[in-house]
């Protein structure tokens, strides 16, 4: 069960991102980002040598006190983020492979779309319905989960990466 | 000429994927193309009609029905015989008028709108017009004079 999922693009920009409704939606928007840079890094140790064996599934980038954030990245550079609670009882490794790869192919269902264009945000209802699938259902009923237009992050302030002032 | 002795048992087979991306992107070029979802309905239909009467040809000759009686059976060669033979789906004939001129084909998988989602700015474009055309001119070379396909 995921508290937060995203979609980046290659030049890391997001896609889609989307979370539970809680207080501050913005820390994960921030642990989101910040796992860019793990992405960056294992990709590049991976390296040049064994293109063909580099797995798409990047595992667990780092964990926090509260959460866990796994990654995973497809070869056209697209990057799949996913943070999950750590008090959920320990998910197996084979569980967040298995979401990944229903993300991977709702992901692709989306850039079938005609109307489509490579590089939108990500708009598809059937998308949608996959990732409330895989979130808690924080509290049955009540509240809905809440897709954020990612119009905090902008690609000038992504391509500066590096280090976040802490 | 040794073509069309095979024509009867071959089909060939290609990848549906293809067929279905391909059929987005000539409806997406129209849509940026016309701007406007009624031209563009206009202009698949007008496609289809163009498919349509030279694929009753094809069809005839593949499948050797012989002329239908009645528009019954007319139905049903349409979506039994010819929509296995080109889309490889069977769609339902349902909803008959009372006067037994009109009915209406339901298609539950339709190869040409996997992964198709309408924008809400196209809401009154008819994506699958080219089969209405396809039908509309196919059926207008066997010469049934009143025919309109709606969708």
């Amino acid at each position: 069960m995921a508290v937060c999922v995203a979609v980046i693009a290659k030049e890391n920009y997001p896609l889609y991102i989307r979370s539970i409704p809680t207080e501050n939606e913005l820390k994960f928007h921030y642990m989101v980002h910040t796992s860019l840079d793990v992405v960056d890094e294992k990709i590049s140790a991976m390296g040049k040598a064994l293109v063909d064996q580099r797995e798409l599934y990047l595992g667990l980038l780092y964990p926090t006190e509260d959460y866990k954030v796994y990654g995973y990245v497809t070869n056209s550079k697209v990057k799949f983020v996913m943070v999950v609670d750590s008090s959920n009882t320990a998910l197996r490794d084979n569980e967040i492979r298995s979401m990944f790869r229903k993300l991977h192919n709702s992901y692709t269902d989306v850039m079938c779309n005609p109307f489509y264009n490579p590089g939108d945000r990500i708009q598809s209802r059937a998308f949608d319905g996959m990732v409330t699938s895989m979130m808690i259902q924080a509290r049955r009923g009540k509240e809905s989960l809440v897709a954020r237009a990612p119009g905090a992050w902008s690609p000038e302030e992504a391509a500066k990466g590096g280090a976040e002032d802490l | 000429m040794s073509r069309q002795a095979n024509r009867g048992t071959e089909s060939k087979k290609m990848s549906s994927e293809l067929f279905t991306l391909t059929y987005g992107a000539l409806v997406t070029q129209l849509c940026k193309d016309y701007e406007n979802d009624e031209d563009v309905n206009k202009q698949l239909d007008k496609m289809g009609y163009n498919i349509g009467v030279r694929l009753i040809e094809d069809f005839l000759a593949r499948s050797n029905v012989g002329r239908c009686h009645d528009f019954l059976e007319t139905a049903d060669v349409i979506a039994k015989v010819a929509f296995k033979m080109y889309l490889g789906i069977t769609p339902s004939i349902t909803n008959w008028s009372p006067a037994g001129d009109e009915f209406s084909l339901i298609l539950e998988n339709n190869p040409l709108v996997d992964f198709v989602e309408l924008p809400d700015n196209h809401s009154s474009l008819i994506y699958s017009n080219l089969l209405c055309g396809v039908l509309r001119g196919a059926l207008e070379m066997i010469r049934k004079p009143r025919c309109t396909a709606d969708t």
